[in-house]
């Protein structure tokens, strides 16, 4: 008894790590790819073909080698020191959100009527207060569901950070595995089910709140 | 020159001149229908006289004044401006769904009273300095909410004029088509446009919902308004003035005895018979 207890404390500590990761990740993707999103869609071609070709780069390739590139980058390229361990898993993690967020605004966007807009725009409005007061509620209210699932994502995408050596919850549990301790890995898959229910849970209130537009 | 003054609107979408050479005019207070087979350029036409398209060429003057020149390039703000001297319906309503009926006609003033407040209190704010600032920061907050206690009036009003008065506080998906229609029509009118248009206000309805929403139209009888439609019984009722528009130019003009009893042209003709047809059918 005391040893599930001695292991429950030991994992919930590499758990608030994990918390951590997923938070400090939502906190800067989710405005920083309406950044992208708005450079993506931009008039301006050359700001919309680079920011097409990041999104490409960063959703082509492997989370753990952005991962890698972005913590050992620095010093194998110049010579200088890179960013500490947590920092470069936010770092890497906050870009590649960034970019699939971008894309699920991107087509939120797309998918609010044009006459939305037209709408705002011959009762006088300015774009900025067409978009904050009638396609911005419109376009959360479209991308509420494929946010869950990335977000839903997100929290087991945070066991990745254990490749630069972070001490998440699934590093935690892989040492006592090098101890002959099996079951503490599988243990963990309950932090993960309780995390993502009560996310689930979260997710269908948004949804049941925002019911009242119908579009 | 009349209050309303149209000259020379051409516009072309990829090579296809979609207007060309657009000339009309149309006294304060008067109800011009324009009339003609789809694709004929009406609704453009209406787009570009409420800044949503910019024509390639041509002007419109307004009691007396150029208002707009495609060739002058305006700033957002005053671009902004001169879109409010007009008022569009569309053909599809676009109300918000977000917003209920009351809060969809007062969004716009709501939000124009703010900047138009703030504007005002912009410079004294900034000259003054202490106590002197803060009371000017209480009479900013009082100048707006008094202002803001005159748009809900005006809505409610407005409200009560298309009918709607018990539906104030229903979403837009909780109204019928003509219901949403007679929403957005207070809409439109809550910002008291010089020239209100209307883009086939009735083609997206029901053929029961279409009185209601005709009926609310007819009582603003006494403002300026320009009216696309495909109701030609309609149109001869309500109108003072009537143009026939078929690829991209006013093909006749006229009274509504004139155009639809008297009309000239073959093209003209052909339409009113086709349309008599049809709606006989």
């Amino acid at each position: 008894m005391t040893a599930f207890w001695n292991v429950t404390l030991a994992l919930l500590e590499g758990f608030g790590s994990t918390c951590l990761i997923f938070a400090a990740t939502l906190v800067f993707a989710i405005p920083l790819g309406l950044l992208v999103t708005f450079g993506s869609m931009s008039r301006f071609r050359p700001l919309k073909w680079l920011m097409r070709t990041i999104v490409w780069v960063v959703r082509g390739t492997p989370l753990m080698l952005q991962l890698i590139a972005i913590f050992y980058g620095p010093a194998l390229l110049f010579g200088i020191d890179g960013l500490d361990r947590v920092p470069a898993v936010i770092v890497a993690f906050v870009i590649n959100y960034a970019c699939y967020f971008s894309e699920i605004y991107r087509a939120g966007i797309e998918g609010v009527p044009r006459g939305q807009a037209e709408a705002g725009q011959v009762l006088g409005l300015k774009k900025s207060q067409v978009f904050f007061h009638i396609t911005l509620i419109q376009l959360i209210k479209r991308i509420v569901p494929p946010m869950s699932n990335e977000i839903i994502t997100l929290v087991k995408d945070t066991s990745l950070a254990r490749i630069i050596s972070v001490t998440e919850i699934i590093l935690v549990a892989q040492e006592y595995t090098r101890q002959g301790l099996i079951w503490p890995l599988f243990y963990t898959g309950v932090f993960y089910l309780l995390f993502v229910g009560v996310l689930t849970l979260l997710f269908r209130y948004t949804e049941k709140k925002l019911e009242y537009i119908k579009i | 020159m009349e209050f309303l003054h149209v000259e020379g609107f051409r516009k072309q979408f990829a090579g296809t001149e979609v207007l060309k050479d657009i000339n009309f005019d149309l006294p304060k207070g008067k109800i011009l229908a324009i009339i003609g087979p789809s694709g004929g350029g009406k609704t453009t036409l209406l787009r570009c006289l409420n800044f949503l398209e910019t024509p390639d060429e041509g002007k419109v003057f307004l009691d007396g004044e150029l208002l707009s020149d495609a060739k002058a390039t305006y700033s957002q703000k005053e671009r902004r401006e001169k879109q409010l001297k007009f008022g569009l319906v569309f053909q599809s309503f676009h109300l918000f769904p977000h917003l209920t009926a009351i809060e969809n006609i007062l969004l716009a003033p709501d939000l124009l009273a703010k900047d138009r407040v703030k504007e005002q209190f912009k410079e004294r704010k900034k000259a003054a300095k202490g106590p002197a600032r803060k009371a000017l920061k209480k009479e900013e907050k009082q100048a707006l909410k008094e202002l803001s206690a005159e748009n809900k009036r005006h809505a409610e009003e407005l409200l009560g004029q298309v009918g709607l008065s018990e539906k104030r506080d229903s979403y837009p998906s909780q109204l019928s088509g003509g219901q949403q229609q007679r929403v957005a029509i207070a809409r439109a009118l809550a910002l008291s446009p010089e020239v209100l248009c209307f883009d086939e206000p009735t083609s997206a309805l029901d053929p029961e919902l279409t009185g209601e929403v005709l009926k609310v139209i007819r009582a603003l009888k006494g403002r300026t308004l320009i009216i696309v439609t495909h109701e030609m019984a309609f149109a001869r009722e309500v109108a003072d003035y009537v143009l026939f528009m078929t690829d991209g130019v006013i093909e006749e003009r006229g009274t509504p005895e004139e155009v639809f009893l008297h009309p000239q042209k073959e093209k003209t003709k052909a339409f009113l018979k086709h349309m008599e047809e049809y709606h006989d059918e």
